[in-house]
């Protein structure tokens, strides 16, 4: 019965074209607005990481700001949002994750091995050989360095798919070489396609940036000595020393810090391990503000950065407003189309139609005007994302292809809005048509 | 079949009350053809949707085929419209986007008939008002006379036991109208209860038997006294019927 009310929902539709378009047109532009700013708020707002968004993997801050005032930014409550290189190095002999690291961005010429191609400065990801278990790094080739990479430390980078293209021309590179600055670093592995919805291991800043394309062991950065290409935050002196030394011994908070904690116990005794950590080093003169240290999932990590700006959720408020209002608008173009139709609902009534099937027949026919309004509204959506992806290009100094698109939960959404906004639209109508006594209708005939 | 007895239906609005019928009863047996005559405003029609279940009445009781129909829920009469009256409308009331074929389907799918048997009763109907050839034709693509013929096979392949015509010739010249009255009559023949509302007392003497219906209440031409001034202006409408 249903698909044959579908039939005649679509001759109804046909009959009047010019009432047609109109109330497909107000459907599909609400559905437009509303499914558009809906994927921009999911864009940024989308689990990053599925399965680890919610707890097993936390990012950690301890306050170790200037005791006079609080670290600057909207929420006086929280804490630097970085750590300094020494409370990294030293939380980080801990035993009680299952996995961690510490991670910064730098960046440094890459010279190609094909030498008609210039030398181009690349930003540069250090991380521990745990980064890519702790965010299921894809690899399509070879894999990341073991601890020994990491004490070595070793002369070894991962690539990214898009930077192995470039150096390489595709295919399996690991064992070769590639020259970054002054030293060769042999290929250990290549990664797959890996665009996680945000930059999520490093919120500090660029948060819609794509990731770096070189990974290479963190504790490069002393023979190296490697600074900072990202955020850094300081407020105390050095405490006397100079140069490299004195910066990596200063107040300056500049690393990123993560660990893996797989259950609840852990997630305490590690709590208990970084205050204990922060009252042993208030004996030693630093952390004089209140103790207050952060052990945050995915989640409340991207809720503390402000991921999603708030703008994008008035945005989507307004948008489902507006759709709102399109489907209010179109209660009475219906009515009307309806009414218009008393006769037929009478002969149908009297050929035995229910005012459950009368009912059903009309809001039938409302869910096809919703659905074909959302299919084109859908069409539009594509469009306007097509758009606000070209105008990202402008803004964002390393923005990936297509940062708001239409993934299936928006698509999901789409149609549930139309059909939500045909409901809406038509139930009033539907319920006034089959409500009128069979006789009313055949009199209107 | 169907037993009306003493049914009184008033339409109201905020100024007036128009008595449409007033203390009507009315008989008829089944495998009957009764026509139902009057003239316009008589309440004819108000007859016809009361007895099809299009409408309510105020008062009286109402038994068809045996089932009092006054305390039935609107699904109830629904059901009974669909599987125990056809109707015939004056002006066809075909589906204009509908062809034929699914014109006729439109009551056995209310009656969710499996696909095949509402096909063979499909056919059969509309093979039987000699329709066959035109069975995805668009009503705007036939004769009104053809038209009829879809809305009696449409009653055909209810196979009702109750059939009530309202003004089924109203819209055809007279060669249509006899080929339309042809076909009542052989569905009467074959068994159906056929009650008509018509003004043409040439369609009226097809019936068995005639009701008058006058401002609302049943006439019996014979009965009128054959005197008096209020007599003579009923005896006056009345010969206007016959």
């Amino acid at each position: 019965m249903i698909l044959h009310n579908v039939r005649i929902a679509w001759k109804s539709l046909k009959r009047n074209r010019s009432l047609s378009v109109l109330i497909v047109a107000g459907i599909a532009l609400g559905i437009a607005v509303s499914t558009t700013f809906a994927t921009v708020r999911h864009s940024f707002a989308k689990d990053p990481i599925p399965g680890k968004s919610r707890g097993g993997l936390y990012y950690v801050r301890m306050d170790s700001w200037d005791p006079a005032r609080p670290y600057p930014g909207p929420d006086a409550t929280l804490p630097p949002t970085q750590l300094t290189y020494r409370d990294m190095a030293e939380i980080m002999k801990s035993d009680i994750p299952k996995r961690q690291s510490g991670t910064f961005k730098t960046a440094l010429y890459v010279f190609p091995e094909d030498k008609t191609t210039q030398p181009f400065r690349e930003n540069i990801r250090l991380v521990y050989s745990d980064f890519f278990p702790m965010f299921d790094v894809p690899f399509r080739y070879g894999s990341g360095w073991d601890k020994k990479g990491d004490a070595g430390p070793e002369q070894v980078v991962v690539l990214s798919e898009a930077m192995n293209d470039k150096l390489f021309g595709g295919g399996n590179s690991v064992g070769k070489t590639v020259r970054i600055s002054d030293r060769d670093f042999r290929v250990v592995g290549v990664l797959a396609h890996w665009e996680p919805s945000v930059k999520v291991f490093d919120l500090t800043q660029f948060q819609i940036d794509t990731p770096e394309n070189i990974y290479m062991p963190f504790n490069l950065l002393k023979p190296m000595q490697l600074r900072t290409f990202g955020n850094s935050d300081g407020w105390g002196s050095s405490g006397g020393q100079t140069g490299f030394d004195g910066f990596l011994q200063s107040e300056t908070c500049w690393i990123q810090m993560w660990v893996e904690l797989p259950d609840a116990a852990s997630l305490a005794k590690y709590k208990d391990f970084l205050a204990a950590y922060v009252m042993e080093q208030k004996k030693h003169g630093r952390f004089q503000r209140p103790l207050n240290n952060r052990v945050s999932t995915i989640r409340e990590w991207m809720k503390d950065q402000r991921v999603v700006p708030p703008e994008t959720t008035a945005m989507l408020i307004v948008s489902l407003l507006f759709l709102a209002v399109c489907a209010v608008n179109l209660v009475g173009l219906l009515l009307g189309k309806f009414l218009a139709r008393a006769g037929e609902v009478g002969v149908r009534r009297a050929l035995g139609a229910s005012r459950a099937d009368i009912f059903l027949q009309h809001v039938v026919e409302c869910e096809l005007i919703g659905v074909v309004g959302g299919a084109i509204g859908l069409l539009l959506s594509f469009a306007a994302l097509a758009a606000l992806n070209a105008w990202l290009k402008t803004t964002v100094v390393n923005p990936r292809a297509a940062f708001f698109h239409l993934d299936v939960p928006m698509v999901l959404l789409s149609v549930g809005l139309s059909l939500a906004a045909g409901l809406a639209a038509g139930l009033y109508p539907a319920w006034r048509t089959c409500r009128l006594s069979p006789a009313v209708h055949l009199s209107l005939q | 079949m169907l037993s009306m007895r003493n049914i009184r239906k008033i339409y109201r609005t905020d100024l007036i009350e128009t008595h449409a019928l007033h203390d009507v009863s009315v008989e008829v047996r089944a495998g009957e053809f009764v026509a139902v005559m009057g003239r316009s405003g008589s309440g004819k029609t108000t007859f016809l949707n009361i007895a099809g279940l299009l409408d309510t009445f105020d008062s009286g009781s109402y038994h068809l085929d045996g089932q009092d129909v006054s305390r039935l829920t609107d699904s109830e009469m629904s059901r009974i419209r669909n599987e125990k009256i056809g109707f015939i409308f004056q002006s066809f009331n075909l589906i204009p986007d509908l062809d034929v074929f699914d014109n006729v389907d439109v009551p056995l799918r209310y009656r969710r008939l499996p696909a095949k048997e509402r096909r063979e009763r499909i056919e059969k109907a509309v093979e039987m008002v000699g329709l066959l050839s035109r069975l995805r034709h668009l009503p705007a693509q036939l004769s009104g006379g053809q038209q009829q013929r879809v809305a009696i096979a449409r009653v055909l392949a209810g196979e009702p036991r109750l059939i009530l015509a309202d003004e089924p010739t109203g819209n055809l010249d007279t060669l249509m109208s006899r080929e339309v009255m042809d076909q009542l009559e052989k569905i009467n023949e074959a068994g159906t209860t056929i009650v008509m509302v018509t003004h043409t007392p040439e369609c009226a003497s097809r019936a068995s038997r005639q009701i008058h219906l006058l401002d609302g209440e049943i006439v019996d031409l014979a009965a009128l006294p054959p005197e008096g001034p209020a007599s003579r202006t009923v005896a006056s409408l009345a010969a206007s019927l016959r």
